[in-house]
């Protein structure tokens, strides 16, 4: 999957405040960019659900919006913190950081 | 995705169940297990809810706390790092989750003569450490959970402390525990709000139970300390002036409202649910402020019956405003100050109460009673 841009947005929280931030993966460090790309692939990212949240939704979690945009087309994934698969929490961890850090990556 | 769990095949749900609270201690642990993976598996939350409890459950019990460690990651709980009676630990991530939760406990169990969260002496599970850089705590359905905050960026970067620093998050988040066992508030729009803000209620109460403070006193604050000192702002939010606790060029300012003339409509956050919580935190505040006193003796009572027996999962701000005028004439009688101070701090967020009749009808007000009368029959007397 040739990734070329992630649009990245988590709201909700104990806090209830919106972080959203758009990542062009040509603007990160190459190893962000390789990880980033590994992990989209491993997930098989354009074959997920565009929802994988509980509809019962658990008080002050994150719920996270992913879209990932490649020469093809887009694909969007709204997830949280107990419904995204344990294999989706590095991704989340990796991307969340990104969008809260102010310094280039 | 598709997985086989044969235990769960074989023996049904009740069988389980029984199982899972008079079994022998493996026998227990197999049985909630397959019980709570059935249940995620078809995204039971109530269902692995009253599992937990009844595997938590030791009747009769008191507080009984567990803290687990996630070591940063983001399995749940955990390993356990201390249990019920154990002394403090080096960790102070692991004595705030306690102590907090003993606290909560005991403001609930001392003042509301509520034994845990399910009201039958739930065990209380909290994991600290979890996750990196997690800058939030979450009620899971079953347990508490906490992150350390940012502390994966620059020092200079960094916005939150670990969210067990302060106690009024370790309330809300057990509180979140009552609602799911009492009102069961739908985590959307003025439902969500009004599940948050009675988590926001009854975390300020702990607070000002453990500083014995009086409403007046109090500083009304969610979230004092968890802010670092990068950050211009006193907490996450205030229910004595919702919008003003934080300004700030990197969080914005804080967007609650404190008057239904300025409530939010958006789709995020649940729609809002952290946002318009302001509302009714401040007829809280207000009602508090106009009693006097300890704001849990009387306000707090008025708003835990209400939690208990009156709200439902569908509730919206005007009912709550009639529902805590009605249980204050049930407390405190009709036109006690009690129920005027209610009557007040709701006019002041802009609702009016709508009492309705505040002494229960003849006949003790059952719904049999209620359907003859609608219907114009007269129930014979028992």
């Amino acid at each position: 999957m040739q990734v070329e841009r992630i649009k990245f947005e988590r709201t909700g929280g104990f806090a209830g405040m919106r972080i959203a931030r758009d990542l062009k993966l040509d603007d990160l460090s190459d190893e962000h960019a390789s990880r980033i790309s590994e992990l989209l692939d491993d997930l098989d990212f354009e074959e997920l659900p565009e929802q994988m949240i509980n509809e019962d939704s658990m008080p002050d979690q994150f719920t996270y919006t992913i879209t990932v945009e490649t020469k093809k087309g887009e694909h969007t994934v709204i997830t949280g913190d107990a419904s995204a698969p344990e294999k989706m929490q590095e991704l989340l961890q990796l991307l969340d950081r990104l969008a809260r850090s102010r310094k280039k990556q | 995705m598709h997985k086989h769990f044969p235990v769960n095949c074989f023996i049904p749900p009740h069988i389980l169940k029984n199982i899972a609270t008079k079994g022998t201690e493996s026998q227990k642990n197999l049985a909630i297990s397959t019980l709570k993976v059935s249940a995620r598996m078809s995204g039971q939350r109530q269902a692995l809810a009253d599992f937990a409890a009844a595997a938590f459950r030791v009747d009769g019990a008191g507080k009984d706390r567990v803290i687990y460690d996630a070591r940063n990651g983001s399995s749940l709980p955990g390993t356990v790092v201390r249990k019920e009676g154990d002394a403090s630990v080096s960790d102070v991530a692991v004595n705030e989750a306690y102590d907090g939760s003993g606290i909560t406990y005991d403001l609930f169990n001392d003042v509301y003569q509520r034994n845990s969260i399910d009201g039958n002496g739930m065990r209380l599970d909290s994991t600290v450490h979890y996750r990196q850089g997690y800058d939030n705590a979450f009620w899971d359905g079953e347990q508490m959970v906490y992150g350390d905050g940012d502390e994966d960026l620059p020092v200079d970067e960094r916005l939150f402390n670990r969210f067990t620093a302060a106690l009024d998050v370790i309330a809300h988040e057990l509180t979140h525990g009552v609602t799911q066992f009492e009102a069961k508030l739908t985590y959307s729009q003025q439902p969500g709000a009004l599940n948050e803000s009675m988590s926001d209620v009854f975390g300020s109460l702990v607070k000002q139970y453990k500083l014995q403070q009086t409403a007046t006193e109090a500083d009304w604050i969610i979230g004092q300390g968890l802010l670092t000192e990068n950050v211009n702002g006193v907490g996450i939010r205030s229910m004595k002036a919702p919008g003003t606790a934080y300004d700030d060029p990197v969080l914005g300012k804080d967007p609650q409202p404190a008057h239904m003339k300025d409530y939010v409509n958006t789709i995020g956050d649940n729609g809002g649910v952290h946002i318009n919580s302001g509302i009714p935190n401040h007829a809280f505040y207000v009602t508090a402020v106009e009693l006097g006193g300890y704001a849990w003796e009387k306000a707090g009572q008025i708003w835990y019956v209400t939690l208990k027996d009156k709200l439902t999962a569908n509730s919206k701000f005007q009912d709550c405003a009639n529902m805590t005028y009605r249980a204050a004439g049930e407390l405190f009688g009709a036109g006690s100050i009690e129920q005027q101070a209610v009557q007040k701090g709701w006019t002041e967020v802009g609702l009016t109460v709508d009492g309705g009749s505040t002494t229960p009808p003849p006949d003790g007000g059952g719904c049999l009673e209620a359907l003859f009368r609608l219907i114009g029959v007269t129930p014979a007397k028992r």
